[in-house]
């Protein structure tokens, strides 16, 4: 036990309110970065298992501000409230990343243990704490194995329930809002494609292997493998990009 | 001389001592080299065998061996010489004649010597390893006469001299050349081969590499195959006439060579005569003696095998792509029979039944079958005409032996499961309108159907047959069970058909006229008493009826007619006129069904019991129709159905080919799950090599059907992606 001094003792008391966490977690981190405020705030951000205390009243209280009057759940109205407050726009990607870290089963709805379970998890039990987690949720993207997991939880979540595949039109508008994320410059001609020929809803086995390819096969298709066991729309898109010189036709 | 008294016999040692004399060696030696003179000068006659053996005895006993030894040498040497001289001097051909007569006289005196000095052979010349007399004998002729510088080109020379002028035709001795010939083989076969068999086989092979230079310009192909033939057995008869047996395989193969391999590539080639040619004019004896004479050659078969197969590819892919072929499918099966039969044939008589060519034969067929993809169903229509009663028909037997060569077409196609999906739809018709030729001769064809593609091919085949059967029963089970009295109503015949074995047709059900609603249903009620669970519905697009028309004009007919025109018919029992459209409301007709039918009825020569107003050949709603009260016909019975299976028209057509490839997507999807269940993992390429296996004898499957399959198993969790290498998959149990 080290004596701590003035100095930081208020450290500890500022870290404390700002990420919610308790006065123990605080020293620790702390003290890991030399008593820096902003090295501590990364040390302990970057520790996801340290579980903060949240104060399950506020949370309770947090619930029923968004909860839908008649039903026990946050729909549409709730999310347009949380949008305000949280000054985000309904359609920005971050309200993706908060559904993830929720595990909600359907876009624009949550469920009582959906958003409390989450908070939870996030440590997060006020609209400031809230405010503040956005710009590290929003960095989480840019994380390769977040981002693969998050896209991967958009198709559950984006698609209608009790149906197996994704509307075409709700794909588009996902992928176009992931790609502009994660750029691939393919993009726009991978949803003209399937607007003009495909027409149909897209499957699980489609939409994961979408992002492997866009990962994996540069932009002139010179390292695409026909035998690649890549899905059926995806060999019909290289085809039609080389049909339409978009990209140069390889003999292999 | 023996005394004449009888004596004992004592034998005594020597008494007396041979006497040393110093002349002794010389003196016997003299009397052995005047007989050899004696010998070699034909006085042999006068010569005393046992006392020239016993000098030429004495004198190895002496230990003079050598001496007699080298004197035979000298000796024979200097005979051997003038013998030589002799030869020389023969003119032109008496030269052969010359040395052949002295060589037999050498080898007769050989004899001879060997015989008095064979003690010598025996001892002497085995213990200082000489060569034994004879031997001697013949070695020396070969080194003084037949190696001598004035004989040994004059020889060789005359002999390829003669044999040249035989080849182009002079008659020579033969029996000359075969002692010649004889005595260079007896001197050593090295001597042989040295001094006539390397030159000899020179010299043919630039003689017939001239010569089949010469033919190849004047020739056609199966001339020039003929005079090499010629050539080759002309050779070969020499060999056996006058030259040594081991000289056949080297002489043929330079005449293979020169004739045949250096040139084969040009044979084939030929214009009008060539392979091509030969092949299309069914030249047995000109193609049997190219496929033996080719065979002698390396790659000689596989050129005319390539060729016939690029031949076969060709006029195969004309024959099945040419428009005027497809208008008439049974002409076109026939072809195909006919073309198979004539190449059979080939093969047979003039290639030897050779595996490799009937694989080519194979390999062709199955290749340009399946380019026309009509062609399975076309293969059904004829089967269908050879089956079918009204068409040309033929008898039992012949059917049999058409059926298995149709079985043989039946092999190459790859898309299996269109032709059954044909062939059940044609046997339907079939049956149903009782035309077929004979029963056993359609159990037989699907006796050899099940045989080369398994029974699950042929179940549902064979379910037809056993719903025609149990009918009948039901038949005889109806009639006996109402028991009225004939005439009281028409007379019914039934065929129930069990759904899923028959071919699914859709059925709008139409209105089935008064007089015949009452044993209808009669009928069904006694059917679903017996059986009850069960559904019954009247398929009216598939029925015949035999109608009695009687018409104004005092005719009477018997009109056999299907079922939709019988209703039609009927409608005019109660009315005079009526209107196409007052027609398909009584009877709720399909309006194309009902086009077809009355044009059937009134629009056809002969056959137009109905007058149509206005008389034009297209059917309108308001069209008027009416009995011909006119109708005439030299027959009573007249037959106004359309039944007979036809090819079917575009639309149908891409019908029934979606169907087949619906069809098709479960059994993919049946055969990947066998598949990965067995391999539990496995990448794409091999679960497409797998199920191609699998599927082989039905249907080629599609590379990207079969992915498609893949992704739709996927999505209903039967297989997954493995996780660490996506480009395998993992089956779900």
């Amino acid at each position: 036990m080290h004596k701590s001094g003035r100095g930081h003792r208020d450290k500890v008391q500022q870290f404390m309110a700002i990420t919610g966490s308790s006065e123990k977690a605080a020293i620790q981190a702390l003290k890991a970065s030399d008593w820096h405020l902003e090295g501590a705030f990364d040390v302990f951000y970057s520790q996801p298992h340290i579980r903060t205390v949240t104060d399950s009243r506020h949370l309770e209280e947090l619930y029923n501000r968004y909860k839908d009057p008649y039903v026990d759940m946050i729909l549409v109205d709730g999310i347009t409230l949380l949008c305000n407050d949280l000054q985000v726009d309904p359609q920005d990607i971050v309200m993706l990343v908060i559904s993830w870290h929720m595990k909600a089963a359907t876009m624009c709805e949550f469920s009582r243990q959906e958003f409390i379970g989450g908070l939870q998890f996030l440590g997060i039990d006020t609209t400031e704490k809230f405010r503040d987690k956005l710009s590290y949720m929003r960095s989480e993207l840019k994380d390769e194995q977040k981002f693969r997991e998050i896209y991967n939880f958009a198709f559950g979540w984006a698609k209608e329930k009790g149906q197996k595949s994704l509307a075409l039109d709700t794909a588009i508008g996902m992928w176009q809002l992931l790609f502009a994320e994660r750029h691939w410059p393919l993009v726009d001609h991978w949803c003209q494609f399937l607007q003009v020929r495909h027409n149909k809803a897209i499957s699980r086995d489609t939409w994961s292997q979408l992002l492997e390819f866009a990962k994996t096969v540069d932009l002139q298709l010179s390292n695409y493998d026909e035998e690649g066991a890549w899905p059926y729309l995806i060999d019909e898109f290289v085809e039609y990009l080389t049909e339409n010189g978009i990209v140069q036709s390889h003999q292999n | 001389m023996s005394a004449q008294k009888k004596r004992n016999f004592k034998i005594e040692a020597f008494k007396h001592r041979v006497d040393l004399d110093p002349k002794y060696a010389e003196k016997t030696w003299k009397v052995l080299e005047h007989a050899i003179h004696e010998i070699y000068n034909h006085n042999a006659s006068g010569l005393s065998f046992e006392e020239l053996y016993r000098n030429a005895y004495n004198m190895v006993l002496h230990k003079h061996g050598e001496k007699l030894y080298s004197g035979l040498v000298t000796t024979m040497t200097w005979h051997l010489k003038e013998i030589s001289q002799s030869i020389e001097a023969a003119q032109g051909d008496l030269f052969l004649e010359e040395l052949n007569r002295k060589w037999g006289e050498h080898t007769k005196a050989l004899q001879m010597i060997r015989d008095i000095l064979m003690y010598m052979d025996r001892t002497f010349v085995t213990s200082s390893r000489k060569t034994p007399v004879y031997e001697l004998g013949l070695n020396l002729w070969r080194d003084n006469i037949i190696r001598s510088s004035k004989i040994q080109d004059r020889q060789l020379n005359t002999i390829l001299e003669l044999i040249h002028k035989e080849r182009t035709g002079e008659v020579i001795n033969r029996g000359l050349m075969r002692n010649i010939t004889k005595m260079l083989m007896n001197l050593g076969t090295s001597v042989y081969q040295e001094d006539f068999e390397k030159p000899f086989l020179d010299v043919s092979a630039s003689f017939y590499s001239g010569e089949s230079q010469q033919f190849i310009e004047c020739c056609d192909c199966g001339e020039y195959l003929k005079k090499a033939e010629r050539r080759l057995n002309e050779e070969m008869e020499r060999v056996s006439q006058y030259l040594d047996a081991k000289t056949e395989p080297k002489i043929t193969c330079v005449v293979e060579k020169e004739m045949i391999a250096n040139h084969m590539k040009q044979l084939v080639h030929m214009e009008n005569s060539g392979l091509v040619n030969m092949l299309v004019d069914d030249r047995y004896e000109d193609l049997s003696r190219m496929y033996n004479l080719f065979g002698r050659v390396t790659e000689g078969h596989r050129l005319i095998r390539d060729l016939m197969t690029s031949h076969l590819r060709e006029t195969g892919k004309q024959l099945v792509t040419d428009p005027e072929r497809l208008k008439d499918p049974v002409d076109f099966v026939q072809r195909l029979l006919d073309e198979k039969d004539k190449y059979d044939k080939i093969i047979a008589t003039a290639f030897n039944n050779d595996k490799a060519f009937q694989n080519a034969l194979n390999s062709s067929f199955e290749y340009f079958i399946n380019l026309n993809s009509r062609s399975p169903e076309f293969i059904s229509l004829y089967v269908n005409e050879k089956l079918h009663k009204n068409l040309k028909g033929v008898n039992e037997e012949d059917v049999e032996i058409v059926l298995d060569k149709v079985m043989m077409l039946f092999r190459y196609l790859q898309e299996k499961d269109i032709f059954e999906k044909y062939y059940k739809q044609h046997l339907a018709k079939r049956l149903l309108s009782g035309k077929t030729v004979s029963d056993d001769a359609e159990r037989s064809l699907i006796v050899k159907l099940k045989t080369e593609c398994g029974y699950q091919f042929t179940c549902k085949l064979e379910g037809m047959f056993t719903d025609m059967k149990t009918s009948q029963d039901t038949m005889q089970g109806f009639y006996a069970s109402q028991g009225f009295e004939a005439g009281e109503c028409p007379t019914l015949a039934v065929q129930v058909l069990t759904t899923g074995s028959w071919p699914t047709q859709s059925s709008a059900a139409c209105n089935l006229p008064a007089e015949i609603l009452g044993v209808c249903d009669k009928f069904r009620a006694y059917y679903l008493g017996t059986h009850s669970g069960r559904r019954l519905t009247w398929q009216t697009n598939m029925g015949t009826a035999d109608l009695k028309a009687t018409f104004a004009n005092g005719q009477k007919h018997e009109l056999n007619v299907s079922t939709y025109q019988m209703c039609v018919l009927l409608l005019f029992n109660s009315a005079d006129r009526l209107s196409c459209k007052e027609i398909e409301q009584a009877t709720v007709i399909p309006s194309q069904d009902l086009k077809r039918c009355l044009q059937s009825l009134a629009c056809v020569r002969g056959k137009n019991v109905l007058r149509k107003d206005p008389m034009s050949k297209d059917i309108a709603e308001d069209d008027i129709f009416s009995v011909n009260d006119k109708f005439t016909s030299k027959f009573f019975k007249i037959k106004i159905g359309t039944v007979i299976a036809q090819k079917e028209s575009e639309p149908e057509k891409q019908e029934t080919r979606q169907q087949v490839e619906e069809d098709r997507k479960p059994q993919i999807e049946a055969a990947i799950i066998r598949v990965m269940k067995a391999r539990r993992v496995a990448d794409y390429n091999n679960i497409v090599m797998e199920v191609t296996k699998q599927l082989q004898l039905r249907f080629l499957p599609n590379p990207v059907v079969i992915k498609k399959r893949i992704e739709s198993l996927i999505e209903r969790e039967f297989l997954e992606r493995d996780e660490g290498d996506r480009k395998l998959y993992r089956y779900l149990a």
